[in-house]
């Protein structure tokens, strides 16, 4: 097809009329509607039997529940509609609070445990036992009954009410309301645990209260405020910014009291022993003196020392208090941990029932005293490392002002307030290193397999994607690489590697760097030339192969379909589980998820503090010239073919370390652990987070990883990929920045509009069809 | 002998239906410079959509008449076509035209197309019964019609061949002759300068997702009937059929058809090679596919694409 041929004859049509002035509303009231039915078709489980493909779209559509669906289209078409007249309400101080805070009740009565023992302990489910249990306190069966769910409608729709028509008295009472609310949910909660009498480590209630106090401080703000207009994010940013590492201070000494005070320290079998009880029980065992004494008043001595100190350094903004603060901070945490460590191991050798060691049997309120204590610190830690310029300037005009600076709408994140993002990266930690020992094993199971891996794949993808702007969807490959390597050099597989090679599955790491290293350069090196949508293409393919290879079983090498496990006649075993053994140093993993949790936790560091080097170094630069124009860049004297190569490669080897970690850590798996779908699951973690943002990319991963689960019976799994991919829609229609934008990102994306190169417009001109 | 006219009349019959997928690539990618990633789920639900109509008219297809035959098949064709065509045209709507109106870059497209087919394919496993079985019923018998040198060429491999040529040629006719083809062509050339000769640029581009739709809908039907049926059809032939467009060089749409039959032919000849088995047979698309990125990137009649850019 060269030359264009033109029809001898063309009529030429009168240009059609201008269109119905009032088709649009027609088209978005259709629209809306489409809308509400294809969300009638998602949500619910409708599996029917093998032989009839209709059952689901017929029982999602001809029913009751479509007319619900149907509805959320109209309101929505409603709200689009009337919006000009809706919006000036929605941004009065207080609303979008109010609705948080509804929210969290709503998350909590709907999806949250209540109670460790009845059934799945929902909100429901005690609901249904409560009611069916006499001798209960009567608040609590009412609560129960009814009122949990007429409260909060009251409150919401009072508070609205308050809010749209400037009812302050109205407010006031909403807000005393809302409090009373929170406080009946605590007492009937703790009604029903008394009346069961078990132990408890539900937060439904928790969640419930904090929903209700955030209303009511949400409607008390309203009533005392005379803004016409909401600037929630200057507000935050003022607290945040009012002094740096005040609020993880505070933080701390709640969590740290919270623990003192009632919750559980050492629990063996029967027994749910607060600090005190623990003092008194083991009082006499042998336990360390300091441990003992810690139990006993040091605890408390080194909480309010260190809350003294490192708040009277962060309030007088005081660097030498402060890092004074930081030091008890840290003496106090580690003190903890040793008294946790002892309590455990004294109480196992003491012969209490079912204690069975070190680390084992601990309650809560160990690992939160430790992670309160860590937070106290933190904030000396921000406080004396911010800088001495911000306290210069800050000292100067009224405190605060700083962030009040940052006044205009431009400063969108709450990240901007001074010592605000470290303050965010020390709670992470403080999360990452005391919160999971308490969850339960499931959980600890998640964050391990699930949570953990997936940021680390996260982090590796995010260099390809988001700092080279080249779409990897074969990433699965390398990590499936990575693994058999492993497995191969453990003598896992059929084929034995020579003798010398054998190894244990850490030292195998370097081995499973250099072939996905290889592996990248192999495929990347003729691609690489070429547009970034062939890459995607052939990455995707390369996916394919490396997974059809694994099922083929070329040569004898991958053992097919079978994976690596277990098996006599095949004389393949498991990957065994890693283990250290460096001089004196000996550690070995076992099957607790837990230690697989910190062994995760010293990859990630690693690879996140290399990586943010690399972002900052000339590589770094040189990927984003790339990434925003790559004739520009090639211009400037970057060897682009060079530059994405080292990208793809960096990608591929941290996938090939995920790799190893995932061989070593689950010991068996098969070729289906590495199918196409989780390569593009990775692709969405670093989308939805925010692409070229490393911090965005590990939330965005943990965000959609921990949901699923938590949503585990609400949405089936089989539904998942559905989700995933409209959040991948909605969110590239949306918030094509993520959830945490990069900076530069964020600039490229939101000034786009006048950009003229072709990576940044569709239809780039003289580009054609060869038609 | 017989064994390779077997494996060609294999080929050419799934190199027909790769064709026809690939050109709604092609389409799409003229206009946009985009690959459209969700268009294998657009295929998917042709099938999806042809096979209800089908069903609801024949049941499981037994004791059909044979002349209601064709007629059949033509509604299948016509069914498939439009729901494929109506799912194409709504994707464009939903997961291009906004990110178009911002323009937004590449990646962000690519990203909004995978969920897109993410999705589509998921919620097709969701309302159709993920379970059932991975072929439409024989609604149709499948009668030996003539022999090539002792190779049996079988009546849906004909129809099939033959509904796709008939396609092929009608696209090559609409493209080349229509006032629509002509604008088709003018904004995959210089979209801007298209859009100061009064061309309307949306309306294009949404008639080609229309048209690429339509291919792959019947592409859908015909596919469902001889190869296999099921939520997840639309992965394999789909990338495939990208390779093929490819390997026609992408936007070119000729190459596209040529670049089907020839990937067809060679996936099918292949497997006259001793020690090669059928489970590799995926993976000679994508061998093709990067030796010809490597030495012919602008693939085998394309002239212009391929540079970095």
């Amino acid at each position: 097809m060269t030359a264009v041929q033109t029809p001898p004859k063309e009529t030429v049509r009168p240009r059609r009329k201008q269109p119905n002035p009032n088709l649009p509303w027609i088209k978005r009231l259709i629209a809306c509607l489409a809308g509400g039915f294809v969300l009638a078709l998602m949500i619910g489980s409708q599996e029917g039997t093998t032989s009839d493909y209709g059952y689901a779209f017929r029982k999602a559509v001809f029913g009751p529940r479509i007319v619900i669906f149907l509805g959320i289209g109209v309101v929505l078409f409603l709200a689009i509609t009337f919006w000009p007249k809706i919006q000036p309400y929605l941004i009065r101080p207080g609303f979008w609070p109010l609705l948080s805070g509804a929210l969290a009740v709503v998350a909590a009565q709907g999806l949250m445990h209540w109670d460790d023992l009845v059934g799945d302990a929902r909100f429901q489910t005690v609901a249904t036992a409560v009611s069916s249990t006499s001798g209960i306190a009567p608040l609590a069966s009412a609560f129960f009954a009814w009122l949990a769910w007429t409260q909060l409608i009251v409150l919401v729709v009072a508070g609205s009410a308050s809010i749209i028509f400037r009812l302050r008295w109205l407010g006031f009472a909403t807000a005393a309301l809302s409090v009373a609310a929170g406080v009946i949910a605590y007492i009937a909660h703790k009604d029903v645990i008394d009346y069961s009498g078990a132990a408890d480590h539900s937060l439904g209630y928790a969640i419930t209260l904090l929903g209700y106090l955030v209303m009511a401080a949400a409607l008390l703000v309203a009533a005392l405020t005379t803004a016409e207009v909401a600037q929630s994010r200057v507000f935050v940013g003022r607290v945040l910014g009012f002094r740096p590492g005040l609020p993880l201070v505070i933080l701390g000494l709640v969590f740290t009291v919270l623990s003192f005070a009632s919750a559980t320290w050492f629990s063996p079998s029967n027994k749910n022993a607060t600090l005190t009880d623990t003092h008194d029980l083991l009082n006499g065992t042998g336990l360390a003196p300091i441990a003992l004494d810690y139990l006993g008043w040091l605890g408390w001595v080194l909480l309010a020392v260190s809350v003294i100190v490192t708040g009277a350094g962060v309030w007088l903004c005081h660097r030498m208090l402060s890092w004074v603060g930081c030091g008890v901070g840290v003496i106090a945490t580690i003190l903890t941990l040793v008294t946790l460590y002892d309590v455990s191991k004294i109480g196992a050798q003491y012969k209490f029932d079912g204690a069975t060691g070190p680390w084992q049997n601990l309650g809560s309120g160990g690992w939160m005293a430790a992670g309160g204590l860590f937070l106290i610190g933190a904030g000396g830690f921000i406080a004396a490392s911010v800088g001495s310029g911000i306290y210069s300037r800050q000292m100067k005009g009224a405190p605060g002002e700083v962030a009040a600076s940052s006044d205009t709408k431009a400063a969108t994140s709450f990240l901007s307030a001074p010592g605000a993002g470290r303050s965010a990266l020390m709670i992470g930690i403080a999360v990452a290193l005391f919160y999971p020992p308490t969850a339960n094993g499931f959980w600890q199971q998640v964050l391990v397999t699930e949570i953990g891996v997936a940021m680390l794949l996260a982090a590796g993808l995010n260099v390809v994607v988001g700092w080279a702007g080249l779409l990897d969807l074969g990433f699965i490959a390398f990590y499936a690489l990575g693994s058999y390597t492993t497995a191969y050099l453990v003598g896992s597989l059929p084929k034995k590697p020579p003798s010398w090679l054998h190894m244990t599955p850490l030292l195998a790491i370097p081995f499973a760097i250099g072939v996905c290293l290889v592996a990248g350069l192999v495929l990347g090196a003729p691609t690489l030339r070429l547009r970034g949508d062939y890459l995607a293409i052939v990455t995707l393919g390369f996916g394919e192969i490396i997974h059809l290879l694994a099922v083929n079983n070329p040569a004898g090498l991958t053992n097919g379909s079978e994976g690596v496990n277990t098996d006599v006649v095949q004389h393949t075993h498991s990957v065994p589980n890693p283990s250290i053994h460096i001089g004196p140093l000996h550690i070995r993993w076992g099957l607790a998820q837990l230690q697989y949790w910190y062994l995760l936790l010293v990859f990630l560091v690693v690879i996140v503090l290399l990586f943010r080097r690399l972002e900052q170094s000339r590589l770094g630069r040189a990927w984003a010239a790339v990434r925003e124009d790559e004739v520009a860049a090639q211009a400037t004297g970057i060897n682009t073919t060079k530059v994405k190569l080292m990208a793809f490669a960096i990608g591929a080897s941290t996938s090939g370390v995920a790799g190893v970690f995932f061989a070593s850590q689950v010991g068996s798996f098969t070729p289906d652990n590495f199918v196409l779908n989780n390569s593009i699951l990775i692709v969405a973690y670093v989308v939805f987070g925010g692409m070229g943002s490393l911090s965005g990319a590990l939330a965005g991963a943990a965000m959609l990883t921990w949901l699923p689960e938590f949503l585990k019976s609400v949405v089936p799994q089989s539904d998942r990929l559905m989700w995933i991919g409209a959040i991948l829609l909605l969110m590239m229609i949306f918030r094509p920045a993520g959830l945490i934008p990069a900076r530069r990102r964020k600039a490229e994306l939101t000034h786009f509009g006048d950009a003229s190169s072709s990576e940044t417009r569709a239809v780039p001109a003289g580009e054609g069809m060869g038609a | 002998m017989t064994q390779f006219f077997d494996y060609l009349i294999l080929g050419l019959t799934r190199g027909s239906m790769y064709a026809l997928i690939a050109l709604g690539y092609t389409l799409v990618y003229g206009v946009l410079q985009l690959i459209n990633f969700a268009h294998s789920e657009v295929f998917m639900s042709g099938a999806f959509g042809s096979y209800i109509v089908v069903h609801l008219i024949v049941g499981t297809g037994k004791g059909t008449a044979s002349w209601a035959v064709p007629f059949v098949i033509l509604i299948g064709m016509l069914t498939g076509a439009v729901t494929a065509a109506v799912i194409a045209w709504i994707l464009e709507r939903v997961a291009y035209r906004p990110l178009r109106r911002r323009g937004a870059p590449k990646l962000a497209f690519l990203i909004s197309a995978i969920g897109a087919s993410f999705f589509l394919s998921t919620f097709a496993s969701k309302i159709f019964n993920s379970q059932t079985s991975d072929q439409f019923p024989a609604f149709f018998g499948n009668g030996v019609v003539f022999h090539i040198d002792g190779a049996k060429v079988r009546s849906l491999q004909l129809v099939l061949i033959l509904g796709a040529v008939v396609m092929m040629i009608a696209l090559d006719r609409l493209v080349n002759v229509t006032k629509l083809g002509r604008s088709i062509r003018a904004v995959s050339e210089d979209a801007p300068t298209a859009a100061l000769m009064g061309i309307d640029i949306d309306k294009t581009i949404s008639r080609t997702f229309v048209i690429g739709g339509l291919l792959g809908g019947v592409a859908g039907f015909l596919f469902g009937l001889n190869f296999s049926f099921g939520y997840n059809m639309g992965f394999v032939p789909g990338v495939k059929a990208f390779a093929a467009a490819v390997l026609g060089g992408i936007g070119n749409i000729r190459g596209a058809m040529l670049g089907g039959l020839l990937l067809g032919v060679v996936e099918n000849l292949c497997l006259l090679i001793p020690g090669f088995t059928a489970n590799y047979t995926d993976i000679v698309a994508f061998v093709v596919l990067v030796l010809v990125l490597m030495f012919r990137p602008t693939g085998l009649l394309g002239e212009r694409v391929g540079r970095a850019a």
